[in-house]
């Protein structure tokens, strides 16, 4: 799963030579074996990485206020969304659907690198849920549409349909 | 800006010691255990760090890297290497120890206290940091540096230090043979700002300050098997 991420998020940069990756532990955490250097060790770790070497450094935010929404937002993908028990699934569509309500992206008006992740992480999610429930999570489902139709970002998952318009009457919970 | 923290909550420890060391300008509020700061999240969560912008910072490893990047001290891949670690291994489900079932996948810091400050159980507590302490121990031993990084103190170590301060202080908790680990742990330690930050939150009490907030959070609500690992 986080390999072939890598892999998206590595064409979505534009970069030439795609890296070789190995995975480690039970949890399969990416390892990236670099030439000049030791290994990178973690999705975020890696992601970040990439952006910088892609010369893309507004993907992480463009002010330290910025990158630290965003880092904060690498962090939730990796230790919520990796890791939730079933139960927890309505709490995370919850919370995150009220933190967009006002917002455009994650980090707030301009696109980065945490809506990227937070795109790869959730779809098994998104994927599985009903029309109701992409109405009740709105501004999760609009986001996600955002994201899935950025240029260049969604390409090794299939599309999610989200509807435009409102099947069920509105204060529908 | 402005800082909110609890009494006896261990996440409140590197924050206060990131603030500290930065030197960055901050109002800190202490609150109760329940207060709600963050309006988005549906359980309060502290220490929360309110931006100028408006937005709230809730991950204690965001607000640390926040503070050393605006004191001029970005972050690094080695330095996000140790900050993604520290939350996806000592912070959240530990996957490897699957011992007993009542403490299967549970966050391995968060265990521990719990054994150690609740139940008395220090033996079982160190077994489930057996396998984070090595790693690090693997990892210090293979450096020629005083720090996680560098010859400098990093964002990375006071986080590390931090998190483990509450147990590794503790008498009774025999992490056994770590020597790097040790002798790094001391070093971060004997910093004023570390030691400030600890005593504001322990008030020199132990594990045994941490008792309320362990209280009003049981180790018991995450996943029973580990089938979400996609």
């Amino acid at each position: 799963m986080a390999l072939r991420e890598l892999g998206s998020l590595e064409r979505f940069l534009g970069l030439k030579k795609p890296n070789k990756y190995s995975t480690q532990g039970g949890k399969k955490v990416p390892v990236l074996q670099n030439n000049n250097g030791p290994a990178l060790i973690g999705l975020v770790t890696i992601a970040s990485h990439l952006v910088r070497e892609a010369k893309r450094p507004e993907l992480l935010g463009d002010s330290a206020e910025q990158r630290a929404v965003v880092q904060q937002w690498l962090e939730h993908r990796v230790t919520r969304l990796d890791n939730y028990a079933k139960e927890e699934v309505k709490v995370i569509l919850k919370e995150l659907n009220q933190y967009l309500e006002d917002k455009v992206y994650l980090a707030g008006n301009v696109f980065t690198l945490a809506d990227i992740l937070m795109y790869y992480g959730i779809h098994h999610i998104v994927v599985e849920l009903a029309i109701q429930e992409k109405e009740r999570y709105l501004n999760v489902t609009r986001w996600f549409d955002h994201i899935q139709h950025y240029p260049g970002v969604r390409h090794h998952l299939p599309p999610v349909v989200v509807l435009r318009n409102r099947v069920y009457p509105s204060g529908h919970h | 800006m402005k800082l909110y923290i609890a009494d006896g909550n261990p996440h409140c420890i590197k924050v206060l010691a990131a603030l500290d060391l930065t030197g960055v300008k901050c109002d800190i509020e202490t609150v109760s255990h329940e207060e709600k700061v963050v309006p988005h999240l549906s359980h309060p969560v502290l220490p929360v760090l309110l931006l100028p912008g408006g937005q709230h910072l809730f991950s204690p490893n965001s607000i640390c890297q926040y503070l050393f990047d605006v004191s001029g001290q970005a972050a690094t891949d080695a330095t996000n290497q140790w900050l993604e670690w520290e939350a996806t291994h000592l912070q959240v489900i530990n996957d490897e120890y699957d011992n007993t079932d009542y403490y299967k996948n549970l966050p391995a810091v968060l265990q521990s206290l719990h054994m150690v400050a609740l139940q008395g159980k220090r033996a079982e507590a160190a077994a489930v940091m057996k396998e984070p302490l090595n790693w690090l121990e693997q990892n210090l031993s293979k450096k020629n540096t005083p720090f996680l990084i560098a010859e400098a103190v990093s964002v990375a170590d006071v986080v590390l230090w931090a998190a483990l301060y509450p147990l590794i202080s503790d008498s009774g908790f025999d992490a056994g043979e770590l020597r790097t680990v040790h002798g790094w742990f001391d070093r971060v330690g004997d910093l004023a700002a570390c030691q400030t930050a600890a005593h504001k939150v322990l008030h020199g009490k132990g594990v045994e300050a941490l008792k309320t907030f362990l209280q009003k959070h049981p180790v018991t609500h995450h996943r029973d098997s580990p089938t979400n690992n996609t």
